[in-house]
């Protein structure tokens, strides 16, 4: 008998072994178990009757983060996030923005300050990145531009084809026609030009400074941990972009036939509709609409 | 007795008798009967797990799985009959019949003759068992040697033989409850359920490790034994595992002088 | 649980220029119909020119998670699409507007019921469940214990859907049948009126829910396990779906039966689900033969079927035949299986040390037994 064969005898052996006891692992909770699966949040009887709202609402969110709603009607299935309370149907998942720093800490839904308007604040941060209105590139003195970026991994892409869906649906049978505004899974955000290739405006250093404080955040004393937020913060304007500095007819700041915007689409945003809503917000607002974000709070 | 030769020779190697085609075709039956039971069933018993939905669909989905479970179950059932009825003619047929030509025919001679039957336990599997956890906790160097069935072998053999009177009878009541509420309290159902779900997990976490370890996994079988298409044993497999049974077959076979040492458990591939 | 949030509505002084905005609010309503875009019959003020956007959302002061993003076409889905925003939307009358109040599902809608000819309203619905076991208050009309724990109608429902089928080859097919509809077209040549009379009759000739999705919003309170406490309940949801009932709805079958199947008495409004204490429950003692023998489940059965238990919890004081049947056959499982697991296991040690042992056997290698 070789030694060869012999090895592999033995190793096999040893492979049975630990499958064996893998077994006997596996089937103790198949002989043992006498309950099925536990559905409830088990950690909310810790707090009992005594805990707040806010309180169980927290407890609530850490363990039951992903949980989703499934209706079948049997021709198709509508998967979507559970959201508390929600009568009406979303249809999709909600797509985080796996690609902004800020997001990673701020969050899908940050807006919160300017409470008229917050919700339409939020609306745009679904697809617009969160520099756009926030940094002032001409700040940065380089020669800049906006392009998408992908949600998923902040590349710079191509303009997204939903955009085009949305013209198409002026076009035939309306009726039974639903596009999605914001389905575009990219952000517009500046970028520049970085030797042969195109980086975002919000750049490398910024997101390693902050990758470094988020991991470094035990270590830090207080002082510290304010002066590194100041540093990280430092792009960031004063003033944020107001509503008109983009949807506005002449020399709007984003350019929307550039980004792949269809024409019927730029009119909308730069004219018309939107414009409107904007003019009727500000006269329902006066006067704290006009300056979203500043002395609010 | 038997139209099959307890030794054959194939390419120069001797192989040793051990299953007619009929217990062949009866194993087919049987083991092709129970996967197809479990794999209709467990999805169904474990309907929480995630690999329950789509393996329940691969079978047929809601509609057509429990015809096919119940179907498999009737098959089972149908041959657990036609065994019994198979070995107690064999049993009439090889034993009572030689009694009576004997002239032998009292109850202690059935009794004898009963447990001189090949599958049925004796106090030769006893001492084998204390024997084998001599063996396996090293009190000893040498393993036991096995008659023509080993104790686990008839182990496995009559695990049916308990499984199926508490499955079979569960399945049909569960299956049959409307009709069978006429003759039963409905609490019946609820101890049907607890013995047909957990005899049956018992079968299969069973089958799925010893038997398949003793046919599939063990490394002198890997992947597979061949004893249940063939109905022969090889000469090694003979002295691995029957070496009782291997020594008085070659001696009944007048090959005395050719007969091997026993196998250590792969003393072969010792160092 | 209707935990009741505080409706933000903030003084913004706006009965300054009150007609001024109303002038506008109509020119700008009129500019924006022009514009409007899909089919969305019921959206007079284009309320979707905001709400199609998917990211309109906010985080409520009570920390709530709001999204007002409107899937017309799933909101197109279902029954109340022949509702405008406002029917239930009824303090919103303009853009932009203040927070939206709560909608009151016991408001008359504008849809006319065609039998009685009056105004549509769930009314019924809440004097149903007003006198079942989740009604919020007790038999004198006082407010029970826990008043946040009684279900308000979204605590069940969401936005309901159709769920139309066919069955023109015998066969039972989801969605609506071209054959089907081709039928009534032929005469009510109008609008959608064909495709909503075929999707809700058909929908109601069936659950209009997948039975998975009633378990699910029955088992929000009742798998609760602080809720169980409070109201000293059983984890009824659990032990059901150990059931081959709650096993084959798990599996996607709609033939076994589901909470309301059992718990409401056949031909009653599903939203009356009594106790078992009370006289006409479908789950009181003497009740339940009746239940189980009901049309379409089990009515070849004989009256004792009814002993069979469905919430079975392997306690051994309720359940001794359970509790020691299982605790049987968990020992023999334990004792089978360990015992071979232990043989295999050491049999295969034995394999990596084949000829190693403490006492070596007298007997020879070769020598026959």
């Amino acid at each position: 008998m070789n030694l060869f064969k012999k090895i592999v005898f033995k190793l096999y052996v040893i492979f049975l072994m630990v499958f064996t006891v893998w077994y006997g692992h596996f089937m103790y909770p198949l002989i043992f178990g006498f309950e099925g699966k536990e559905m409830a949040a088990e950690s909310l009887k810790d707090l009992g009757e005594a805990g707040t709202d806010h309180e169980k609402m927290f407890v609530k969110l850490i363990s039951e983060h992903g949980k989703k709603s499934v209706t079948d009607l049997g021709y198709k299935v509508i998967d979507q996030p559970y959201i508390e309370g929600r009568f009406h149907h979303i249809g999709f998942p909600i797509e985080p923005d796996k690609a902004s720093l800020c997001v990673s800490c701020h969050g899908n839904v940050p807006h919160d300050n300017s409470k008229e308007v917050r919700s339409f604040l939020n609306m745009h941060a679904f697809y617009v990145g969160c520099e756009t209105c926030h940094i002032q590139p001409k700040e940065a003195g380089e020669s800049w531009r906006f392009r998408w970026y992908s949600k998923e991994n902040g590349d710079i892409i191509d303009n997204p084809v939903a955009l085009v869906e949305i013209e198409d649906s002026y076009k035939e049978d309306a009726a039974h026609n639903y596009p999605t505004y914001g389905k575009y899974g990219a952000k517009i955000a500046p970028v520049i030009q970085k030797g042969s290739e195109l980086v975002l405006l919000s750049g490398e250093k910024e997101k390693k400074f902050a990758q470094r404080y988020v991991t470094e955040l035990g270590n830090l004393n207080s002082e510290q941990k304010s002066q590194i937020k100041k540093v990280i913060h430092q792009k960031v304007s004063k003033t944020p972009l107001q509503c008109d500095g983009c949807h506005q007819e002449k020399d709007p700041y984003i350019p929307y036939a550039a980004l792949g915007y269809p024409p019927r689409r730029v009119v909308e945003l730069t004219n018309t509709s939107v414009v409107g809503m904007i003019e009727k917000y500000k006269e329902f607002y006066i006067p704290s609409f006009l300056s979203p974000g500043v002395g609010n709070e | 007795m038997s139209k099959y030769d307890p030794i054959v020779y194939k390419e120069g190697k001797r192989l040793f008798y051990r299953f007619s085609a009929h217990q062949r075709l009866q194993h087919v039956v049987l083991f092709s009967s129970v996967l197809i039971l479990a794999l209709t069933g467990f999805p169904l018993r474990h309907a929480e797990e995630s690999w329950a939905r789509p393996l329940y669909d691969l079978m047929g989905g809601t509609e057509l799985a429990p015809l096919i479970h119940r179907a498999a179950g009737t098959v089972l059932l149908a041959l657990f009959v036609y065994h019994t009825i198979y070995w107690m003619v064999l049993f009439y047929k090889n034993h009572i019949g030689k009694l009576k030509r004997e002239k032998r025919v009292t109850i202690g001679n059935i009794i004898r003759e009963f447990f001189s039957q090949e599958m049925v336990p004796n106090k030769k599997d006893l001492i084998d068992i204390i024997h084998i956890w001599k063996y396996l906790l090293y009190f000893t160097n040498r393993p036991p040697r096995h008659e023509r069935m080993s104790w686990r072998e008839k182990f496995d053999y009559f695990a049916p033989y308990w499984g199926i009177p508490i499955l079979g009878p569960a399945g049909v009541a569960l299956w049959w409850r409307d009709e069978f509420s006429h003759i039963m309290p409905g609490i019946v159902l609820n101890a049907a359920y607890i013995m047909h779900t957990d005899e049956a997990l018992l079968a299969v976490l069973f089958l799925f490790f010893v038997h398949w370890y003793n046919v599939h996994y063990a490394p002198e079988k890997f992947p597979a034994a061949t004893v249940w298409l063939t109905g022969y044993l090889t000469e090694d497999e003979m002295i691995h595992e029957h070496y009782a049974d291997y020594v008085r077959v070659m001696i009944e076979q007048g090959l005395e002088d050719q007969i091997q040492p026993q196998h250590f458990g792969g003393k072969e591939y010792d160092w | 649980m209707q935990v009741a949030h505080s409706v933000l509505i903030r003084d913004v002084g706006m009965n300054k220029h009150v007609m001024t905005k109303w002038i506008a609010v109509f020119v700008f309503s009129f500019c924006m119909f022009s514009y409007s875009n899909a089919g969305f019959a019921g959206d007079e003020l284009n309320c979707v020119l905001c709400h199609k956007h998917r990211g309109l959302s906010r985080i409520d002061e009570d920390g709530k998670f709001r999204l007002f993003y409107i899937n017309q076409e799933l909101f197109d889905s279902g029954p109340h699409r022949r509702n405008k925003c406002k029917d239930c939307h009824t303090d919103i009358d303009k853009i932009p507007h203040e927070p939206a109040r709560k909608v009151d599902c016991m408001q008359e809608c504008h849809m006319v019921e065609p039998s009685g000819n009056i105004k549509f309203s769930h009314k019924t619905v809440e004097e149903t469940l007003h006198k079942s076991a989740h009604s919020p208050l007790d038999e004198d009309g006082k407010p029970k214990p826990h008043q946040e724990d009684y279900p308000g109608c979204k605590d069940c429902h969401d936005q309901p859907f159709y769920r139309p089928f066919s069955f023109y080859k015998g066969e039972l097919k989801a969605g609506v049948s071209k054959r089907g509809i081709s039928r009534c077209k032929g005469c009510h040549t109008n609008g959608d009126f064909a495709e909503d009379f075929y999707e809700h009759i058909t929908t109601r000739l069936r659950k209009s829910r997948y039975p998975m999705e009633t378990i699910k919003s029955c088992a929000k309170c009742h798998q609760d396990p602080e809720f169980q406490e409070r109201h000293d309940l059983d984890d009824v949801v659990t032990t059901y779906m150990q059931t081959f009932h709650g096993k084959m709805i798990a599996l996607g079958s709609e033939k076994t039966a589901d909470c309301l199947d059992c718990h409401v008495v056949e031909g009653e409004n599903t939203h009356l689900i009594e106790g078992k204490e009370v006289i006409t429950s479908a789950v009181y003692k003497n009740n339940v033969q009746a239940t189980c023998r009901t049309s379409e489940c089990h009515e070849k059965a004989a009256a004792q079927l009814a002993s069979y238990q469905t919430h079975v919890t392997y306690d051994r004081e309720k359940y001794p035949l359970q509790f020691y049947m299982l605790v049987g056959f968990k020992a023999l499982m334990a004792c089978v299986l360990y015992f071979f697991l232990a043989l295999i296991f050491l049999e295969l040690l034995r394999r990596l040390f084949p000829c190693f042992s403490f006492i070596k056997d007298k007997k020879q290698d070769d020598e026959v037994e």
